[in-house]
């Protein structure tokens, strides 16, 4: 199955856009970073990941890179709001979660990156469990 | 799906391993099915058909990835989970396109363990609403 930001959205709206993308795609990134090292971060197996999942240039990822190390994050706003934008369906947030498991593994992660992505999926998940 | 319905097929060649997951699976699902290898685990997966597929890696005759790749041939949305300590990347690359539902990485931690266990059972469910929705 495919599982991009279009393909969501769509699902979301049919329409094919989000109504907030950028907000969207920073929550989203704030997410991606909280499970790999954005410090660390292979920007050569990153970058197309970002772009072909999240529709995210390399440009604006360097950008949103910023505003993330800017911004002390809280990951329970975020899955919250993610989840508000996904209209908190099951089968949008299985979805996005696949896209996140991509990324925890796309840099041969360590067990400490794929544990923060399995608490980020509880926390989506909690109340479909 | 919730766990509690759902069919699994574990395949462990460590028998004291073996012993104590299956007891914890048999708590916990309908049904548990346990293959000592990755052949084993294959032959039983055909006769069975199981919601959920549980395997280790490193096994002898058919490893889990050839067996999850055998599987998935058979049946693309199959949910698969592995055992692995992340410590391969040859593996990852492999279990990447694959499209292993989740990792169990070990050592077992009980409450991540059923968490990703009814993640795969939510995963089950929704591949289910797709099929009937006609995507």
């Amino acid at each position: 199955m495919e599982t991009n930001l279009n393909k969501i959205s769509d699902l979301i709206n049919n329409q094919g856009n989000l109504e907030n993308e950028k907000k969207f795609k920073i929550a989203s990134a704030s997410l991606v970073c909280a499970i790999v090292d954005i410090a660390q971060i292979d920007h050569k197996k990153y970058c197309p990941l970002f772009k072909e999942k999240l529709n995210l240039e390399q440009n604006e990822f360097e950008q949103i890179k910023n505003e993330i190390f800017n911004d002390a994050l809280n990951i329970e706003d975020k899955v919250a709001y993610i989840k508000g934008e996904l209209n908190n369906n099951m089968f949008q947030i299985m979805e996005f979660l696949k896209i996140l498991n991509k990324f925890a593994i796309a840099n041969g992660c360590t067990a400490k990156s794929y544990r923060e992505f399995e608490l980020i999926r509880d926390k989506f998940l909690r109340e479909f469990y | 799906m919730r766990l509690k319905k759902c069919s699994i097929l574990y395949v462990e060649d460590e028998k004291t391993t073996q012993e104590l997951i299956k007891e914890i699976l048999l708590s916990s699902c309908r049904e548990v099915f346990v293959a000592n290898d990755g052949k084993e685990g294959l032959a039983l997966y055909k006769e069975k058909q199981p919601d959920i597929v549980l395997s280790d890696i490193a096994m002898p005759n058919i490893d889990g990835l050839e067996m999850s790749e055998e599987i998935k041939k058979l049946n693309p949305t199959q949910a698969i989970a592995l055992f692995t300590a992340f410590s391969k990347a040859s593996f990852l690359k492999k279990a990447s396109e694959l499209d292993i539902s989740t990792y169990i990485m070990k050592p077992l931690d009980e409450e991540q363990f059923f968490n990703s266990l009814k993640y795969m059972a939510l995963e089950i469910e929704v591949n289910k609403g797709a099929k009937s929705n006609g995507n």
